[in-house]
């Protein structure tokens, strides 16, 4: 058959696919409930901020000179909980330490946000050190410099009465040990938030590429067994090739898939965006806030939708080969789960990458063709991907679709002719022979 | 001839579906493919269809193998009729055709007048869930042919149609010859096939049991008949003393005589009129393809064969 014949015969596939699909009810209700839930979900960072007033952050001061720390803490409590408004809750609680190695083994274990050591340099101006493992967000860590300025001035005018020294403003540095250990790995380090916001988009792009090729995969699967129980298979097998209906079964249901992502996905990102400014407008504005969406960069976007066309590519066609070796919708049920193993499989791998780990299980995860859309995702996501491992990643599993494609080609062709067998390994040998 | 069908083999697991099967069929040709269900038909046509490989032996249209051809060099009507059930049946039609290639204006201008001369225009803006069992017969039976195949395989055109369905496709397929077209049609019903065909092919176990032009087919098997039909007492009590005559068929109207050895039809008059019987029809006739069939076959072609437990339709 001529190729323009297989193209026009691809595209009549996809687009009769599409229509079905985006007509249907199911879908409809599924984009509705799914867009609430994406709004929902946009709406969590404002209901963070919102609860996030009432919240304590609790900081170590402590300092070699005596009494400097009891008198910054003091300081720091009055000018930066006094900012927070007239509410009256205290945002910071400051405790003093005398021990530097104390406060920070209280930073270490998590029952501290984070520990300032003060010194005094050579200069005679004070010198902040800000100890934090990941839990000192970067507006917070602002604030506090807005305090370590306070005490700087309190300072200088006790410490120097007449004038006799020149007003040293304080240096102020923040060391964040969550930044140490995983930007050893590869790639730059980046701020807490900057690397709490990379999570939350890595969070939403690794459920809903798992989400999406599960099922919509399945949707492939479901369109080729029903086509084979109402028997219209017979028709269309003989007027289109096995590889023209999966090539257009999986171009229609992907772009229906796609124009649904788009439309739970649109409504959600103008929430966050919009939340983000009713946020900003009620409680100040919080540099958390942008980054949240600052971390969805359009290369990371373009990333997402090449490995959820390469992705989808690959589960759907072993979803059409499965499909077609089926001759009821009841049967679909019961193969329905170990057809999603794989993708579980990926799944987990993917979310352990999400916290920042780098283990040789999940680098080699991140190159897996069956895993990679989701784990690459994540790694790509929270940012630490050498360009290699990218284009390794890329690589064997655009290689791995066209080899999975013929082979669910193969299986169709032979399964869309066989009725009435169960699911068997037997049946599924057979097709894979060309029986 | 054009279409050659040539040694096909085909085995599913321990089932033998085809064992040597052959038969040509001549160009704008009705052809009647005669068998019980799980004889082969259905295979051969998949086959020839390309939709399945056989394991030996070669299907051909004008020389060239069927699945190097072009699959709109074929219209199908499988035996198991299916379409998209919430698709309207127009749009299912353009949507067929399209895969054949028909520009869909065209298409739906062809439809529309199929849809026509079945009588059967509201079917077009109504869903195929909603369609009688006959109406989706036609519906399907459009969507084999609207892109003018050269070559039609019917797979059980008939069966569950009602006698005014059946009046309507019988002309349908007439007119589809006159066009040039190549109908080749499977069935059971042996005087369906008797009305429509010019060649015909009994099929049992996989092979060709008996082919060729109809008249050829039903006097290969060297019997003799003749119909007769008196006035008066239709159990004809003198035929008992026509040494070699042996009534096969026994009617109010006609009665079907087997005449054998060396009995000549002329022997069955004389002894009528000798009998003082009034004659009213005398007919020296070719066996039915329904004798030859179970000349042939062993059976009569309704009882079911099963060869393929649990390939259902491995026929």
């Amino acid at each position: 058959m001529s190729s323009g014949a297989t193209v026009r015969n691809i595209w009549l596939v996809a687009r009769r696919e599409f229509a079905e699909r985006t007509r249907s009810r199911a879908f409809v209700a599924s984009t509705i409930l799914l867009g609430a839930l994406g709004v929902a979900v946009a709406l969590i960072p404002l209901a963070v901020r919102l609860a996030d007033r009432a919240t304590v952050l609790g900081i170590a001061v402590s300092a070699a000179e005596p009494g400097l720390a009891s008198a910054a803490a003091g300081t720091m409590g009055t000018v930066l909980n006094g900012q927070a408004g007239s509410g009256g809750t205290a945002t910071f609680a400051f405790t003093v330490y005398g021990d530097a190695v104390a406060a920070a083994s209280a930073v270490t274990d998590g029952r501290l946000v984070a520990a300032v050591r003060i010194a005094r340099g050579a200069d005679g101006g004070l010198v902040f050190n800000v100890f934090s493992v990941g839990a000192l967000a970067s507006d917070k860590a602002q604030l506090l410099q807005v305090g370590a300025f306070a005490v700087g001035v309190l300072d200088w005018t006790r410490a120097n009465p007449g004038a006799t020294r020149p007003f040293v403003a304080p240096s102020f540095s923040v060391a964040d040990a969550g930044d140490a250990a995983s930007g050893a790995a590869g790639g730059a380090a980046f701020d807490a938030a900057d690397y709490a916001s990379r999570r939350i988009v890595g969070i939403v792009l690794v459920v809903l590429s798992f989400l999406t090729l599960v099922f919509y995969g399945l949707w492939v699967a479901s369109g080729v067994v029903a086509e084979k129980s109402s028997r219209v298979m017979e028709l269309l097998i003989s007027a289109a090739t096995a590889g023209q209906l999966v090539a257009g079964k999986i171009l229609g249901i992907g772009l229906a898939g796609l124009t649904q992502v788009g439309l739970v996905l649109v409504p959600a990102l103008l929430a966050l965006v919009t939340s983000g400014r009713i946020g900003d407008a009620l409680l100040g504005p919080d540099s958390g806030a942008g980054a949240s969406l600052g971390a969805l960069s359009p290369g990371l976007l373009l990333g997402f939708v090449v490995y959820f066309v390469l992705g989808f590519a690959l589960y759907a066609s072993l979803y059409a080969a499965a499909g077609s070796l089926l001759s009821r919708e009841e049967d679909l049920q019961t193969v329905a789960l170990p057809l999603s193993i794989p993708a579980v499989a990926g799944y987990f791998p993917a979310v352990l990458a999400l916290s920042g780990s780098n283990s040789p299980v999940i680098r080699v995860a991140s190159y897996v063709p069956l895993w990679s859309p989701f784990v690459m995702m994540s790694r790509l996501a929270v940012g630490r991907v050498e360009a290699w491992e990218l284009a390794l990643s890329l690589g064997l599993l655009a290689l791995t679709v066209p080899l999975v494609a013929l082979f669910a080609i193969r299986v169709y062709r032979a399964g869309v002719v066989m009725y009435g067998q169960p699911p068997s390994p037997r049946v599924f040998w057979r097709a894979i022979r060309g029986g | 001839m054009v279409l050659v069908v040539d040694g096909l083999h085909k085995r599913f697991g321990p089932v033998v579906a085809l064992d040597g099967l052959s038969f040509e069929v001549a160009p704008g040709q009705v052809f009647g493919f005669l068998g019980a269900n799980g004889a082969g038909k259905t295979t051969t046509m998949r086959i020839a269809l390309g939709v399945l490989e056989a394991d030996a032996g070669t299907v051909t249209w004008r020389g060239t193998e069927s699945r190097r051809l072009p699959r709109s060099t074929f219209g199908y009507l499988p035996e198991e009729r299916g379409l998209y059930p919430r698709m309207r049946v127009l749009d299912q039609l353009v949507f067929f055709a399209g895969l054949h290639g028909m520009p869909p204006d065209r298409a739906r201008r062809e439809a529309l007048a199929w849809l026509r001369r079945f009588r059967a225009e509201d079917l077009a803006g109504r869903r195929a869930e909603q369609l009688s069992k006959g109406n989706q017969q036609k519906a399907q039976f459009i969507a084999a042919v609207l892109h003018e195949p050269a070559v039609l395989l019917m797979d059980e055109p008939f069966t569950g149609l009602d006698p005014v369905n059946v009046a309507l496709l019988r002309e349908a397929f007439l007119e589809l010859r006159d066009r040039g077209r190549t109908v080749v049609f499977s069935t059971h019903q042996m005087e369906v096939a008797e009305a429509l065909c010019e060649a015909v092919a009994i099929v049992d176990r996989g092979r060709v049991v008996a082919g060729g032009p109809l008249r050829d087919v039903r006097r290969s098997t060297g019997r003799r008949m003749v119909r007769i039909s008196v006035a008066g007492d239709h159990r004809m009590p003198w035929l008992a003393r026509v040494p070699g005559a042996r009534v096969i068929q026994a009617g109010m109207d006609r009665t079907t005589v087997e005449l054998e050895g060396g009995l000549e039809p002329e022997a069955v008059l004389a002894a009528a009129v000798g009998a003082g019987a009034r004659v009213l029809h005398f007919e020296v006739a070719d066996p039915s393809l329904e004798q030859v069939f179970i000349d042939r076959v062993g059976r009569p072609a309704e009882q079911e064969l099963h060869l393929a437990p649990g390939l259902g339709d491995g026929s």
